[in-house]
């Protein structure tokens, strides 16, 4: 089980039901949409690895699930995260309206570090819109946020979303990154001494989740 | 392979009784190394028979002489079959032993081959003319190529009984008919790939060559007795029974039958046909036949050894292959028989429960056959019956109770399109009636029948839409509409309601259903006692990885395994459930993790987690998974699930 990585983050979706954080998910990792997903139950998992100035990043997204009832369980997930996405449905004035909620959530739980960035999702559906660009944009400058408009059924700003979050969640964390690309290269060099035991990978791989978990 | 190899071949009588090529070859050879070859390589009973090669060749050519005079051209063909199926047998024992016999195989061969012409004209000498070079590696290389081509190919004994049919034909009419039977059987010899459809053959032409031909029978025939090989060749045709029954229509069948149409057409209206044409005739079909051809002559040849070492190689590639496509053939049965099997017990099962348990269901439901019957899964003709039943109905829900839900969602939904947007932040009873909406659409995606414009959308949504409004205070909650969905499938609109209401009252839905985190946390904690109990190594990286239960049973409790399991299995599991009661949905879980146990200790966390909330599909998953979780017994020391779950109530 060798660790092909050199950091770990852990980012969590959020939203209310039905904004498209599944489908967004899906098409980030795997490339695919489907229109109709099975509804979140609790807590759904995804990964993949995204290599952010040379360095391989492997991301596990937590895709919870939007009901209220479930935020009671939800909750205590947010603490573990790094990064979170706040996702509305461009067509849902109340999912936008949801997301103030869930930032405050978010500010009670979530680690302090934790960057967010904010998502206005369907931005294909261009003749039910609801909410215009101007308010997705205020709102996330209102809470020091990027904002992008995405659309997982065209593909739309997809990996940019993903990898702009990565990509904060790796700057909030250089100072840690730093240290680990020390501890890393010495275990590089380490191991290439004991090569044959099958060092390398491991080690490096418990440092990245060492640091950040 | 090889031991068996001989063993089928050691079984072949005709070979004792028309040798005279053979023998010939093998004087024209000025050695004997049939005698070396064979001792070494089969044991007494081959030995015994290449000695009498060696010694008694005259009386060899005698007793042939004596067929010739009886039978005619087509003994004679025959013979040249079996001389060539000898030589066959001899070049695989050759190349084992010696290598050296290469040269001599080629004068062999060549002397074969003039006698082959020499006995009738129609005989298909033409492989062995295609590859003069070096004749005796043809022989092996072309057999053997075939069985490489046909290593999926199963139709021996139809390729049998057809040629032993063409060999009766062949004896009514003389010439041309016989070189037709040669020519087939030489097919026959190349489909190779089915040892034992060669042994078929011989032994059907074992009672032949007796009744025919008594004193070669008798003269090779000194041999001590085969049991064990015959009996070796009988599970060979059985096997290869099996497998020509469970392949018949594959496409290399039907090549295969074309050929063998080919081959039996083509020579017989070319009865005397040019060498040209018979060439043509039998070029090998495989481009695997080039592996064993030699070099061209302008190169230098390849080492004995070299070719010796390459013919091992390829022998064992095809044996191989052949194993392989035996071994998947006996699986195939294997699962035909298992499900024709299956499929009587749910008939037999399904008279059971209609005739002597559901009728009596009170007395009947705890004795000890209904109890059994339940275990292996419910014929989904009784299913929904026996659910309801089992479920019983404390809360007396009548059908006219759920019209008037009905009505009051119905008038709900009516408002709510027009509500909705004005009072955003609205009552969350009114966001459920939204969220079923949603909901109903994406439930079972891959049945189409709850979607928008399907037939169980709208009964779905008013089994929903009427629940939420009998119990506001559990309301709607994301993985209801799998739960009602699978009852749907399973029952009319009433009882479904009814068993979906009376389900969800139950304690253990109740408390996830509610989102209540304490209650929840308890049965956790309680399954994480038995956990520990039944899989301790997993439970220990679990921990390590800081994978806690909650990850994964919220998913499977509150959609009761609608979504990690295939359908047809989590219908099994709801069955069992509604036998033993929610400690067999911890149960199912154990089950779970201990099917995937070794997988699971060598994942991470994330990996896990993905992993289980959704499990692979795969083959025989039901019988798998019950067997795992018959194996995961709820006991933690004396105590039983439901004392292990009070016990948490003080944590």
């Amino acid at each position: 089980m060798a660790k092909q990585y050199d950091v770990l983050f852990r980012l969590l979706l959020l939203g209310d039901s039905g904004v498209g954080k599944t489908c967004l998910l899906c098409r980030f990792t795997d490339n695919e949409f489907h229109p109709s997903h099975i509804s979140t139950i609790g807590v759904d998992f995804k990964m993949k690895t995204l290599v952010i100035d040379g360095i391989k990043v492997r991301i596990q997204i937590w895709d919870t699930a939007g009901q209220e009832r479930y935020q009671t369980i939800t909750k205590q997930y947010y603490r573990r995260a790094q990064g979170i996405f706040l996702v509305y449905d461009i067509t849902s004035e109340r999912s936008f309206q949801h997301i103030m909620k869930w930032a405050s959530d978010v500010d009670e739980y979530a680690p302090e570090k934790v960057r967010k960035i904010l998502v206005g999702n369907k931005s294909d559906e261009v003749d039910k819109r609801q909410v215009a660009t101007e308010q997705g944009i205020k709102l996330a400058k209102a809470y020091g946020m990027d904002f992008f408009e995405t659309s997982a059924f065209t593909n739309h700003n997809i990996t940019e979303t993903f990898t702009r979050l990565a990509e904060q969640v790796l700057a909030a964390n250089k100072k840690d990154l730093d240290l680990l690309r020390m501890s890393v290269n010495d275990e590089i060099n380490l191991a290439a001494l004991e090569e044959e035991e099958g060092l390398c990978d491991s080690a490096a791989g418990d440092q990245g989740k060492g640091c950040w978990c | 392979m090889e031991t068996s190899d001989d063993e089928s071949l050691v079984t072949s009588p005709c070979r004792h009784c028309h040798l005279s090529s053979t023998v010939d070859v093998i004087t024209q050879g000025q050695t004997c190394p049939g005698g070396e070859v064979t001792c070494s390589g089969d044991g007494e009973e081959v030995a015994s028979r290449a000695q009498s090669h060696c010694v008694d060749h005259t009386t060899c050519t005698l007793c042939c002489g004596s067929h010739d005079g009886t039978h005619g051209p087509i003994r004679r063909s025959d013979e040249d079959q079996g001389a060539e199926l000898c030589l066959r047998d001899d070049v695989i024992l050759t190349d084992r032993i010696s290598p050296n016999m290469d040269m001599e195989g080629s004068k062999v061969n060549r002397c074969h081959q003039q006698e082959g012409g020499g006995h009738c004209g129609g005989r298909a000498t033409g492989g062995t003319d295609l590859y003069l070079d070096e004749p005796f590696s043809q022989v092996t290389s072309d057999s053997d190529t075939q069985e490489g081509d046909l290593t999926s190919d199963p139709p021996v004994f139809s390729d049998d009984d057809a040629f032993t049919e063409l060999l009766q034909l062949g004896e009514l009419n003389h010439p041309a008919p016989a070189s037709a039977t040669t020519t087939h059987h030489r097919h026959s010899l190349q489909e190779h790939s089915r040892r034992p459809g060669i042994i078929e053959y011989f032994s059907s032409r074992k009672q032949r060559s007796i009744s025919q031909s008594v004193p070669g029978w008798k003269l090779f025939g000194k041999v001590p007795p085969k049991q064990s090989p015959s009996k070796q060749a009988r599970i060979i045709q059985q096997q290869s029974a099996e497998i020509s029954q469970s392949s018949l229509s594959s496409p290399d069948f039907q090549e295969f039958e074309a050929r063998q149409v080919s081959g039996r057409n083509s020579p017989t209206h070319h009865a005397a046909g040019q060498q040209s044409r018979r060439k043509v005739e039998f070029e090998p079909l495989s481009t695997t036949g080039l592996i064993l051809e030699d070099r061209p002559p302008n190169l230098p040849a390849k080492s004995a050894e070299e070719t010796q070492r390459h013919r091992q190689q390829y022998k064992e590639m095809v044996a191989g292959a052949k194993r392989r496509e035996l071994k998947e053939a006996q699986r195939k049965q294997q699962q035909l028989k298992e499900r024709v099997r299956q499929e009587e017990e749910i008939a037999n099962a399904m008279l059971v429960w209609n005739q002597n348990i559901l009728p009596q269901w009170d007395t009947m439901r705890s004795s000890r056959r209904a109890q059994d019957l339940w275990w292996v899964g419910l014929p989904p003709s009784v299913r929904g019956r026996v659910w309801s039943h089992a479920i019983g109905n404390e809360l007396n829900i009548t059908a006219e109770l759920y019209d008037i839900f009905l009505c009051r969602a119905k008038e709900k939904w009516g408002s709510v399109g027009t509500a909705q947007t004005a009072d955003g932040a609205s009552a969350d009873g009114e966001s459920s009636l939204d969220l079923i909406t949603r909901d109903v659409s994406r439930t079972f995606p891959s049945l189409c029948v709850f979607q928008k414009g399907g037939p169980y959308h709208d009964l779905l949504k008013s089994i929903l839409g009427a629940y939420t409004c009998y119990r506001p205070d559990v309301g709607y909650v994301q993985g209801m509409s799998s739960m009602a969905a699978m009852l749907i499938l399973n029952m009319d609109e009433v009882e479904a309601f009814v068993t979906f209401s009376n389900l969800m009252n139950r304690p253990c839905q109740l408390a996830f259903c509610r989102g209540d985190h304490q209650l929840m946390f308890r049965y956790f904690r309680a399954f994480q006692v038995f956990f520990e109990e039944t899989l301790p190594r997993l439970f220990a990286h679990f921990q390590s990885s800081g994978l806690t239960p909650d990850l994964y049973l919220m998913d499977w409790i509150l959609s009761l395994y609608t979504k990690p399991l295939p359908l047809d299995v989590a219908c099994r599991v709801w069955d069992v459930f509604f036998r033993d009661g929610e400690e067999f949905l911890f149960r199912t879980a154990l089950g779970i993790l201990r099917l995937h146990q070794d997988v699971l200790l060598h994942m991470d966390l994330i990996s896990i987690a993905q992993f289980l909330s959704r499990l692979p599909d795969e083959e025989l998953l039901s019988d798998r998974l019950f067997s795992c979780i018959s194996a995961s017994v709820m006991l933690s020391g004396n105590r039983k699930w439901s004392q292990v779950l009070l016990e948490q109530t003080g944590c």
